[in-house]
């Protein structure tokens, strides 16, 4: 009777432990391959991050980026070395043509997915980062080329990072750090470094976005003080170097003397300039399809008891809008 | 040329393209649109834009916009319940003398008493009950509703109140599924399927239950006649009731405003997204489309899922009052089980017997309370006049003010009825949302109902 019992109960265990696909040996061996994916596709990450930026990928770095043991990343160079996707001169590692290829693959992945979650998940900015971490290492080539032509083909992350190409081109980050900036005069954000994300929390919270048009107030080593003409933001000089800027571009100029259609006073016409750059996917197709084109004649014509959202009246219908999207609309008072 | 040619000066082409190429698109398709239409349509007055104009400036304006609501949502459930006790009353005599006739018929070809009993005393009697106490309100709300629909007042609806809702994370819109779900919480859940955010359209989902339905009114409206209106001058009654009924409502919204918020910043994380919404023109409502969406889309739908999960209920209900252990049958042993968990709340075992049995449909509690309390081997209505009711519930069964109050946030709180919960799952595709609706309403009914009695019973009122 006893013998019985251990006996079936050992040969469930050895099935639960043996059995292909679902075991648990299986299951172990799939978490690996995914375990040792990740690691190789984050320090290809790294060693493309330091090739761009001119500097030197060492094994201490990895170490630091990969938060590993420095014997595990020795074992991690040698076994990358023998699949050809690195090379090691000295303490100096480098990316071979086929590493630099899919260290692309993997920043396109993830980039492709912060505009995903941004434009369709419609995820808040804060929070795309840390999603795209986990998703950026499952898809295929093919899986990508399609995620990237049902967003239409984007240029730019919602960072302003650009986002590698299928052939593999990656055009070089736009504008230099707000810190360096010396011209007077307004300029355009073109980027906001995600990491690291408390930086990033900071930069959120003062209320910048991409593509915003600024001027520096005051700037002394404590804080940079800047305005976009309404509102005046205020960072940490440590903070403001993760802010990338640019001169403003020709058709920028146009939005200049521009407010937004949540400034405009009831019953005042307005001609719609542009709708901003940061609105994309979801958000954007919806604003095009309710007829909120560039050259629209449009004015706020009902509010409600809480004052937000309003109805604005556009090609003769009533279209009502919360403040935040209002916001996002660029219009030329008549 | 080739394909592969043509497709790779396309992909040349595309890459040389600006971004706002989309945007210059949909322009060009708005202005040839504006063309053709400058060309075909004439327009001869602006008095129907005027009129259209000075309707939307009222009913949305900042003083007079809410009230206006307020007034047409009361006006909608006081022509609801009012009506629907009248047409109720018809349907039960038609239905019940149905089942007398059955019964009797039964009896004569001398069929054993427990098949007559499970038959006509339980299945049939339950799903006369839930027909005859729901199908009325459904047809005087939905139609109601409906024409406020088709008439293009709800979206001011939802314009008015989106402030409050997006504060909570959640979206205007869903003030039109919530006011749905007065009228039945399964149709108020597929409702939400006009809100197009999926994060916004599950806190609607999740949260549409905190608004009573009309299988709930009932019970309130008893409770607030007997207990609370009884304590007030005659002439006063009605009004008292009624004020009695609106705080509930007003309470249970409250706690829709409340759990939106928990939800949206806990397990459904994340910002209000972006609102937008069109304010169409007034139509003049077409009558026939309003009966068929309500009675074929919305009533005939909700009652027959009703119905699949009332015939069950009947014949448990019967099986629990007729099997007998000693002098008490199985209903009162359950009760009497339950009865210390019950006080515990501030209600009593009867009580939490009843709603576990009326998982199917709200409309049955009160019956089967009824039935319990008097001992009855079927669903009863119980005695006529409020005085009497009082009698039976006070001095009969230690009913107290704690348990009356208790019972009507018990009753606004609880667990979604079965209709509600399947819609749930059938809409979310999901076992872990539908079961969070219930986990969710019912403890907040523990919680609140264990809180009340708790303090009450500390400052000594109870």
């Amino acid at each position: 009777m006893n013998t019985t019992v251990w006996l079936i109960t050992a040969i469930i265990l050895i099935v639960a432990i043996f059995i292909p696909r679902v075991g648990l040996i299986a299951i172990y061996k799939t978490y690996r391959i995914a375990r040792e994916r990740e690691l190789v596709e984050d320090a290809l990450k790294h060693l493309l991050d330091r090739e761009q930026h001119a500097r030197q990928a060492s094994p201490e770095s990895l170490a630091g980026i990969l938060n590993l043991q420095r014997t595990t990343v020795m074992k991690l160079i040698e076994d990358m070395e023998t699949q050809g996707l690195l090379e090691s001169r000295g303490s100096d590692v480098h990316l071979t043509t086929q590493g630099e290829r899919w260290a692309l693959h993997v920043v396109r992945a993830h980039r492709l997915w912060e505009r995903y979650l941004t434009d369709e998940a419609r995820m808040p900015l804060g929070k795309i980062h840390g999603e795209s971490e986990r998703r950026e290492h499952s898809l295929t080539e093919a899986q990508l080329n399609d995620l990237d032509a049902a967003l239409g083909h984007p240029t730019r992350d919602p960072h302003g990072d650009p986002i590698p190409t299928r052939e593999g081109t990656l055009l070089k980050a736009e504008g230099m750090p707000l810190t360096a900036w010396q011209a007077e005069g307004p300029m355009r954000i073109v980027h906001l470094e995600d990491e690291p994300a408390l930086a990033f929390e900071q930069i959120l919270a003062a209320g910048l976005r991409l593509g915003q048009t600024i001027r520096i107030l005051d700037r002394n080593p404590q804080r940079y003080l800047l305005t976009d003409g309404e509102t005046e933001f205020r960072l940490a000089p440590a903070v403001a170097a993760n802010v990338s800027v640019a001169a403003l571009p020709e058709s920028e100029t146009s939005k200049a003397n521009a407010i937004s259609l949540a400034e405009l006073t009831y019953d005042q016409k307005a001609e719609i300039v542009l709708l901003d750059e940061a609105v994309q996917g979801f958000t954007r197709r919806r604003f095009l399809d309710l007829g909120l084109t560039p050259g629209t004649v449009i004015y706020p014509e009902l509010k409600n008891f809480f004052g937000d959202p309003r109805a604005y009246r556009v090609r003769g219908t009533l279209i009502a809008l919360r403040k935040d999207q209002a916001a996002q609309i660029w219009v030329k008072p008549m | 040329m080739e394909a592969n040619e043509i497709l790779a000066k396309a992909e040349s082409l595309r890459n040389g393209l600006s971004t706002g190429f989309r945007d210059e698109i949909v322009k060009s398709l708005y202005t040839e649109a504006e063309n053709i239409a400058k060309r075909a349509v004439k327009s001869t007055s602006n008095k129907k834009y005027d009129f259209d104009q000075k309707i939307d400036r009222l009913v949305t304006s900042p003083y007079a916009g809410l009230p206006i609501m307020l007034l047409l949502l009361s006006l909608i459930i006081w022509l609801t319940v009012s009506g629907a006790n009248v047409v109720s009353g018809w349907i039960a005599v038609v239905l019940f003398g149905i089942g007398d006739y059955g019964r009797a018929l039964f009896n004569q070809i001398g069929m054993p008493w427990w098949i007559t009993g499970f038959i006509w005393d339980g299945v049939y009697l339950g799903l006369a009950w839930v027909v005859s106490v729901m199908l009325p309100p459904m047809m005087i709300f939905f139609p109601a509703f409906t024409f406020l629909e088709d008439l293009g007042y709800l979206p001011r609806v939802a314009f008015n109140m989106d402030w409050l809702f997006k504060k909570t994370g959640a979206h205007g819109k869903q003030s039109l599924t919530m006011a749905m779900g007065f009228g039945c919480n399964a149709a108020g859940v597929i409702a939400t399927r006009v809100i197009d955010s999926p994060r916004e359209r599950l806190i609607a989902i999740l949260t549409n239950n905190f608004v009573p339905c009309n299988g709930r009114f009932p019970t309130l409206i008893m409770l607030a006649t007997v207990f609370v209106a009884a304590s007030f001058p005659p002439a006063l009654t009605s009004l008292v009731a009624a004020g009695t009924v609106v705080g509930v409502v007003l309470i249970g919204v409250m706690f829709t405003f409340i759990a939106s918020w928990i939800l949206s910043r806990t397990v459904l994380k994340g910002e209000a997204s972006a609102f937008t919404l069109e304010l169409p023109p007034y139509r003049r409502p077409n009558i026939s489309r309003i009966l068929y969406t309500s009675i074929i889309d919305r009533t005939i739908f909700v009652l027959w899922r009703a119905m699949q999960t009332a015939a069950p209920a009947g014949a448990l209900i019967w099986v629990l009052a007729n099997i007998h252990l000693g002098d008490s049958n199985l209903a009162r042993i359950i009760a009497d089980w339950l009865n210390p968990f019950g006080l515990l709340l501030g209600l009593d075992g009867v009580i939490l017997l009843a709603y576990i049995i009326a998982i199917p449909a709200n409309e049955i509690v009160v019956p089967t309370m009824m039935m319990v309390y008097m001992g009855a081997g079927m669903m009863i209505n119980g005695p006529t006049s409020s005085t009497e009711i009082f009698d039976l519930l006070v001095n009969g069964n230690g009913w107290t003010m704690l348990t009356a109050v208790n019972l009507m946030l018990f009753a606004l709180l609880h667990n979604p009825c079965a209709t509600t919960i399947m819609t749930i799952y059938k809409e979310t595709k999901s076992l872990k949302w539908a079961t969070l609706s219930v986990v969710m309403t019912l403890g907040t009914a523990f919680i609140v109902t264990f809180l009340t009695a708790t303090i009450a019973r500390l400052l000594g009122w109870a």
